[in-house]
């Protein structure tokens, strides 16, 4: 699965770290989720996606 | 990992009933080692002194489980758990490989079963590389 996190994160100047502490998880959590690594749960998709106030199918892309 | 993440409440916990549990286990061979003598009876003594490492490690496992629970990152919870199960696998592909040797090949030495759970520690380390391998990432909270 793809997901536009590293740009949405981009676009408000946060790092991983200031986008880890906004969700509640660790930097490596973040990472592992921009790179692709690992796909979140649906409750923290939608922690995301209510972070950045968007739908979660906005951010998360089908490969 | 980084600070911030062994820096985890649940990992921090976790340390701080990993210490008197080691303990435990290590008191527990001393005392076997120094009170039990080679090819002693197992009397209510030898039976309560061996009891002692064996309860140590149900309480390894007890705080390994414990930090799982409270651990709130679930990506940290899923290394944790590859971890346990690169452990788990090792330990039981080796010690099933090892005893059909000793079932069919006498002149294979015994492996004391006693080395099973050091077998296992030895194979978290092992899951922490396979973990740093395939993800980049090793967690830390759990030796």
């Amino acid at each position: 699965m793809n997901n536009r996190l590293k740009v949405l994160r981009a676009e408000r100047s946060w790092s991983q770290q200031d986008l880890a502490e906004r969700l509640g998880v660790s930097r490596q959590s973040v990472n592992a989720i921009e790179t692709g690594k690992y796909d979140p749960s649906l409750p923290l998709a939608f922690r995301i996606a209510d972070l950045f106030e968007e739908s979660i199918e906005a951010i998360f892309v089908r490969d | 990992m980084d600070k911030a993440a062994s820096a985890n409440p649940a990992f921090r916990r976790y340390r701080r009933r990993f210490i008197p549990i080691t303990a435990a286990y290590v008191a527990g061979i001393a005392l076997a080692t120094w009170l039990i003598p080679d090819k002693a009876p197992a009397n209510f003594t030898t039976i309560t002194i061996a009891a002692l490492p064996g309860l140590a490690v149900i309480g390894w496992l007890w705080a390994m489980a414990r930090m799982l629970i409270e651990l709130d990152d679930e990506y940290l919870r899923l290394l944790e758990v590859r971890k346990a199960m690169v452990a788990t696998g090792l330990t039981m592909g080796i010690t099933s490989f090892w005893g059909i040797l000793e079932l069919f090949s006498p002149e294979v030495p015994k492996l004391p079963v006693f080395f099973v759970f050091p077998i296992w520690c030895l194979g978290l380390a092992v899951g922490q590389l396979v973990n740093r391998r395939t993800f980049g990432d090793s967690s830390g909270g759990c030796p």
